[in-house]
């Protein structure tokens, strides 16, 4: 009935649930603006000198990074591994790492403390520093995600020969860019977790390990599909898309195997670590950590073992999240959790910390929603056209 | 190349005069108060210990960790000594704050565009042959500035002459040595002394471990995933081929 009817006038609402809501928190977002830059730090954050990053970076920027990481994990399997199955996936793939990427980058512009400066790592190095490592790698594969995104918007430009030029180079470059972009992406999606190394005797032992790299890369990749399976569903649900759903179904069996992965990894690092000794000790950090294991890896682990789960769209999209919201957990526990247990921070968000990230993932959600109705990102329902002007190229329509 | 100063803290000398934290608030044109810890105002302060005095401030560690987690280099060890902060460069990301084991980057959370503030050992006083303002304070040489290894042996000789001193200096290995020591009458663990984690390997040296890893992961990684490529377009063209003759196959049928 809505379907059929979307290009009626008299269908259309200003005011939808959604529509109220993301402006709330847009509002929100603006007045947390205020706060920040005209007010200052401590009428916008609980920041302190014991808790110096916060939400901001732990939410924002690791978990901003982290559910981001479906667009080179989709781009690799189907350009290098040649699982040409995904290849509709792409798309929404790229489109949702490239804005994911952006909010990271929007939301440093509040979080650095001088954020006219972002640009200083292009010329000020410090090789030794992990944060140096990730600033790099995080500014290059931004840019190629908009490289990888581009042709998305060039094919839909009026100028035939700009567009031809344009993707007939940017086919040739492909592959390169989806190779750096993997190699880019396992780097820094490593080295976030890499940036608490140097905080050992910061970090409460539940999560300190040598290897925290490779626990975040091991995490960020099925967290990311699971991110990505999300945001097809509430396409398929919410927009004039279809999709084969048979592709979220084994792309989640992947994803599966590799929580599985991660939950054994993660295993004999806490035993490595010494962690292990403090799985049951009588804290608050233990509840933390126990409900970061059953969302990330029990309950879905469990669920997806299950045939109707994996059968059932809706099923699946709460699964999945599930896995974001242990992957969130498991970011803010390493970055919040773990160091308020060592320096006694007892650090609790403002309200404008949580406005402005959400103001951000608000804005990049708008986004998605527009480049999936005018941009080719996932293939589009037929349905008759709306009457248009009679134009030269496409009598056929009139 | 220069010799490295230090500064040798000896708490059994101090008398809790506080006369070092109003120096170095002078200095620096903060307001003169006391504050029982360290903070953007406050860059050394002298900590009660039952009836100890421990004046607390940056270490200047040999390898600071610090210095190392800056990404923009802000923060350095300089050939003298003391760890600098080069204002211009840093973009208030606040990882060197993450990375200090002792909390010593403290930051201008009241200001709108707030830097970060440590301890920088009178840098500037230094190079033109200057003493750092709080040592110069001192009433009671319980914070002597000088030659890093003359301090040292300074430091020995007063354990070796008064054997009431625990024969031990705090700073000659924790945190990969450091250029301020300490000794005392009374065991360091009873006066709030971090215990280094990392035994007496620099903090960097964990980071670097990560580090260290990123050209081979580039290269191995990036030779396997071209491989993989090849391996898929051989794949692809073989099918093709294949296809082709099968249909040329039927044609000729």
């Amino acid at each position: 009935m809505r379907r059929a009817m979307t290009n009626e006038k008299s269908e259309f609402r200003i005011f939808t649930f959604w529509r109220v809501v993301s402006t709330a928190i847009l509002l929100a977002g603006t007045y947390g603006l205020y706060l920040r830059f005209v007010r200052g730090w401590q009428a916008s954050t609980n920041l302190t000198d014991l808790q110096p990053w916060g939400l901001w970076v732990g939410f924002g920027t690791l978990c901003g990074v982290g559910l981001s990481a479906g667009g080179f994990a989709i781009a690799a399997a189907v350009y290098l591994l040649g699982m040409e199955r995904y290849h509709p996936l792409v798309r929404p793939a790229v489109l949702l790492s490239f804005l994911g990427y952006s909010t990271v980058c929007i939301g440093m512009l509040y979080e650095l403390g001088l954020p006219w400066r972002i640009w200083h790592p292009i010329i000020y190095w410090n090789g030794h520093s992990v944060l140096f490592d990730v600033s790099l790698c995080v500014m290059c594969y931004t840019s190629v995600l908009l490289l990888e995104f581009a042709p998305y918007a060039v094919e839909k430009l009026p100028m035939p020969r700009f567009r031809a030029w344009f993707l007939h180079w940017h086919h040739r470059m492909l592959i390169a860019l989806v190779l750096a972009g993997v190699l880019l992406s396992s780097m820094h999606q490593s080295y976030l977790g890499g940036l608490f190394l140097i905080a050992k005797g910061k970090v409460y032992p539940l999560w300190y390990s040598p290897y925290l790299t490779t626990m975040f890369y091991l995490s960020a990749i099925p967290a990311g599909i699971a991110m990505l399976i999300i945001v097809l569903y509430l396409c398929v649900r919410s927009l004039n898309v279809k999709l084969e759903y048979s592709l979220l179904e084994d792309m989640s069996r992947v994803m599966g195997m590799l929580l599985g992965v991660y939950a054994i990894f993660r295993l004999l690092d806490l035993m490595k670590s010494g962690g292990i000794q403090y799985l049951f000790v009588r804290r608050t950090e233990t509840a933390y950590f126990w409900l970061e294991i059953a969302l990330l890896v029990i309950v879905p682990l469990f669920l997806l073992s299950q045939a109707r789960v994996r059968h059932n769209p809706q099923m699946l999209y709460w699964t999945c999240a599930v896995v974001v919201m242990g992957f969130m957990a498991n970011r803010l526990n390493v970055s919040i959790t773990a160091i308020d247990a060592m320096t006694g921070a007892k650090y609790v968000p403002k309200w404008p910390e949580f406005a402005l990230t959400g103001a951000v993932l608000t804005g990049a959600a708008i986004v998605f929603r527009l480049a999936v109705i005018y941009l080719d990102i996932l293939p589009k329902k037929e349905e008759t056209k709306p009457l248009r002007w009679v134009t030269v190229n496409s009598p056929a329509e009139a | 190349m220069e010799k490295r100063r230090a500064i040798l803290i000896d708490i059994k000398r101090c008398i809790g005069c506080q006369q070092c934290e109003q120096a170095c608030q002078q200095v620096h044109g903060f307001p003169v108060e006391h504050q029982a810890q360290l903070s953007a105002t406050s860059l050394t302060y002298v900590d009660q210990k039952q009836d100890k005095f421990v004046r607390r401030m940056c270490l200047h560690c040999e390898e600071p960790a610090c210095a190392s987690a800056c990404l923009v280099g802000a923060l350095k060890k300089s050939a003298l000594g003391p760890v600098t902060y080069d204002s211009k460069k840093c973009m208030g990301c606040r990882y060197c704050m993450i990375a200090c084991p002792q909390g010593v980057p403290k930051y201008e959370w009241t200001k709108l565009a707030p830097y970060v503030k440590k301890c920088d050992m009178c840098y500037d006083r230094q190079v033109k042959g200057g003493q750092p303002a709080c040592v110069e304070a001192c009433p009671v040489q319980a914070s002597v500035f000088g030659d890093r290894d003359a301090l040292l042996k300074e430091a020995w000789e007063r354990i070796r002459t008064d054997s009431s001193y625990v024969p031990r200096i705090y700073g000659t290995e924790e945190f990969g040595g450091t250029d301020v020591f300490y000794i005392s009458d009374v065991a360091f663990e009873d006066l709030g002394f971090v215990k280094p984690v990392n035994g007496s390997q620099p903090l960097p040296t964990l980071s670097a471990a990560a580090l260290g890893e990123s050209p081979t992961v580039v290269l191995v990684g990036g030779s396997m995933l071209g491989a993989l490529y090849w391996i898929t377009q051989r794949k692809k063209q073989v099918a093709l081929a294949e296809l082709r003759e099968t249909t040329e196959a039927q044609d000729k049928e």
